[in-house]
């Protein structure tokens, strides 16, 4: 294990430091008391929502390309992201979560279960049923299809801080179900089921403006595969460090 | 809670994720003496040799089946010959010399595997199968013998302690095939011993399995063209030296003494590239991938003074410029005189003919493409396939398409399934 901290890596800690700071900011600066709540928005932290109740977001998410796959080329590759969640009874709930890049998307479902440990401690766990999908047609360039399927089991812990800001911590194992892909007339398809890597994610969730509330947050996937990639058709049997920063904003 | 601790979660949770990441080295665990000949291993030996083998033991580390191939370098003179082993099983290769230390037909070196990591030792016996049981081969097959090649293979640079057999089933498939290395024989992150777009990596081309490599041109800033894949001077390429930016700012001087590639590896000149190739390999195509904007004329002399060399020296070796983009075609275009200047075209199949380019190579992602690439041979043109390296598709792009030649980082993957495919 050895400390790394590139130039790009520098860029976004930066980036994500002055996201951060602003959010604080924010917090500190447009709030007048309000008596804690039970139930705060929020999209990771693990407390269901009432039986009947819809939670949504909309944000997006940034995935940096990992320079063992791009080379020289670093970049933060943006996608689209919904969540919408139900709530079934007080612990459970379920979940759909939608990541897309129009010739890529990648669409989640799962159910949840969370508990409350102590008054501000949550615990939740899940599991998530995942495919993903991509198709590019361009001249000369890529004439290729895939897509693939993939359960994430995760445990979850939230912490309220203060009344009203969240901070979650989950942990999730990326298991690779299935995967294929097309160019041409050609197919190849794996269905081996194998552990594709872990993943951790740190989110704040807080008031915003007004009635609005976001989430920020940090993910750090650990894996062999990350399907926004397929397209490089990467082929090291290695793990390899995908980062992603993500803000939604609970509507 | 005081923005002060919202930037130290968001720092420290940075920091302990960047602080995680894994390096991934894969070190050669065996020494090779490098001495001339091939001892006991006389040319017919190694005729004989080469082959598709059945393994027995060892089918879960190296596959049903391996293919064997005999290969050398050059120094001046002087020959050297290397036994290299090709496996699909996960891009494994074996590199393997003769044994001067027994009194007998032995060879030892080491295998790896380069979609991860794994690596060993190996050394291999060969013998003779008659009537069930194997003997020593003394050179000669009677009717009935079976070639085996018997031994041990181990992980790391622990002793060989595993089983290996393999017995010959049948000759390589002799249809005519280019098996094209990508940067000169191999990619610096798949971790070979040697850095790639370096002379080290020309002269191990081969021993992975090529016929011909593609290697990239860039221009020094006193216009000497030079190996070198990526844009800027950068860790992932070269040592750690303080120099970073374009390396079309440096000059060929500054490079040459400041510059080291991963492994050690001076940045080389085109002519030293293709001064290795004709001199210390037995390679037979070179692609120049021009990899800058500007005249070809400098290009175009080099590649025409080796071309009359190889002529010279009856050396089968075709030395083509590549064109990846529509400015390298007009740069070509506007060459003062294009005789004896074999391009290949990565452009669509108008802007080929157009250019009577001999060779059309398009990208593997839009599929095998048969009638395109049969109007392109029916015209008398090669056609080549890039830079395919996902292992079931190489083998379907062999068994399936009418490609002349894959180019590929994984050349020991293509020399496997073209090898033993029937």
């Amino acid at each position: 294990m050895t400390l790394h901290l590139r130039s790009g890596g520098s860029a976004l800690l930066l980036g994500w430091l002055v996201f951060c700071g602003s959010v604080a900011l924010a917090q500190r600066a447009a709030r007048p008391y309000e008596p804690p709540a039970d139930y705060q928005p929020g999209i990771y932290f693990p407390q269901a929502p009432r039986p009947g109740e819809w939670r949504k977001s909309i944000g997006l998410i940034f995935t940096s390309t990992p320079p063992e796959i791009t080379e020289e080329i670093r970049l933060l590759v943006p996608a689209i992201d919904v969540n919408l969640q139900h709530g079934l009874s007080k612990n459970w709930y379920l979940s759909t979560r939608l990541q897309t890049q129009l010739v890529q998307s990648n669409l989640a479902l799962g159910v949840r279960y969370a508990t409350p440990v102590t008054d501000k401690l949550y615990a939740g766990l899940g599991i998530d049923g995942v495919g993903w999908f991509g198709a590019l047609a361009i001249k000369d360039v890529f004439n290729s299809q895939a897509g693939g399927l993939e359960a994430i089991p995760h445990a979850t812990l939230g912490y309220r801080l203060t009344r009203d800001l969240q901070l979650t911590f989950r942990t999730e194992a990326i298991m690779d179900l299935y995967y294929r892909s097309t160019v041409g007339p050609l197919a190849v398809e794996y269905d081996q089921r194998r552990l594709n890597g872990v993943a951790f994610t740190f989110a704040l969730e807080q008031p915003f403006y007004k009635q609005q509330h976001v989430t920020l947050g940090l993910r750090a996937a650990y894996s062999n595969f990350n399907w926004q990639f397929w397209s490089l058709y990467d082929t090291f049997e290695r793990d390899f460090f995908y980062p992603q920063l993500f803000f939604g904003f609970i509507l | 809670m005081k923005p002060f601790y919202y930037l130290l979660v968001g720092g420290l949770s940075w920091l302990l994720l960047q602080a995680c990441r894994e390096q991934y080295e894969a070190p050669i665990p065996y020494e090779f003496s490098g001495q001339t000949g091939s001892g006991r291993f006389t040319a017919p030996v190694r005729q004989t040799m080469e082959g598709v083998y059945t393994v027995t033991d060892g089918v879960g580390e190296f596959g049903a089946q391996v293919a064997l191939k005999w290969t050398y370098v050059l120094n001046g003179a002087d020959t050297t010959h290397y036994l290299s082993i090709f496996s699909g099983n996960e891009a494994g290769f074996f590199n393997l010399e003769n044994d001067r230390s027994v009194d007998s037909l032995v060879v030892r070196g080491y295998w790896r595997k380069l979609v991860n990591t794994d690596t060993g030792l190996a050394r291999l016996a060969l013998r003779t199968r008659r009537n069930g049981q194997l003997q020593r081969f003394t050179g000669t097959l009677a009717v009935g013998d079976t070639l085996v090649l018997e031994g041990l293979y181990g992980t790391g640079t622990a002793s060989p302690d595993q089983p290996l057999t393999l017995t010959y089933n049948r000759p390589l498939n002799p249809r005519p095939f280019a098996i094209l290395a990508h940067r000169s024989g191999g990619r610096t992150s798949d971790l070979l011993s040697v850095s790639e777009n370096s002379l080290n990596m020309i002269r191990l081309a081969s021993r992975l399995g090529a016929t011909g490599i593609e290697i990239d041109i860039k221009f020094t800033k006193d216009g000497v063209p030079i190996l070198y894949h990526d844009n800027l001077l950068n860790l992932r390429l070269i040592q750690k030296n303080g120099l970073e930016g374009p390396v079309e700012e440096y000059t060929y001087q500054q490079l040459n003494t400041l510059v080291r590639l991963v492994n050690g590896e001076k940045i080389p000149t085109l002519e030293e590239a293709l001064e290795t190739v004709l001199t210390s390999t037995t390679l037979n195509f070179v692609w120049l991938d021009t990899k800058y904007d500007g005249p070809m004329d400098k290009v175009q002399a080099i590649q025409q003074r080796f071309r009359q060399r190889a002529i010279a020296s009856r050396r089968d070796l075709r030395i083509v410029i590549g064109l990846p983009t529509t400015q390298a075609a007009d740069a070509y275009r506007a060459l003062a005189n294009k005789e004896n200047t074999p391009v290949l075209s990565e452009l669509d199949t108008a802007i080929t003919r157009s250019l009577d380019a001999r060779i059309w190579a398009p990208r593997w992602t839009l599929g095998p493409q048969l009638e395109q690439v049969r109007a392109m041979q029916a015209e008398g043109r090669t056609v080549f396939v890039w830079t395919l390296d996902e292992p079931k598709f190489i083998e379907q792009f062999i068994q399936e398409s009418n490609f002349d030649g894959i180019l590929s980082n994984y050349s020991p993957l293509v020399a496997y399934y073209h090898y033993v495919d029937q």
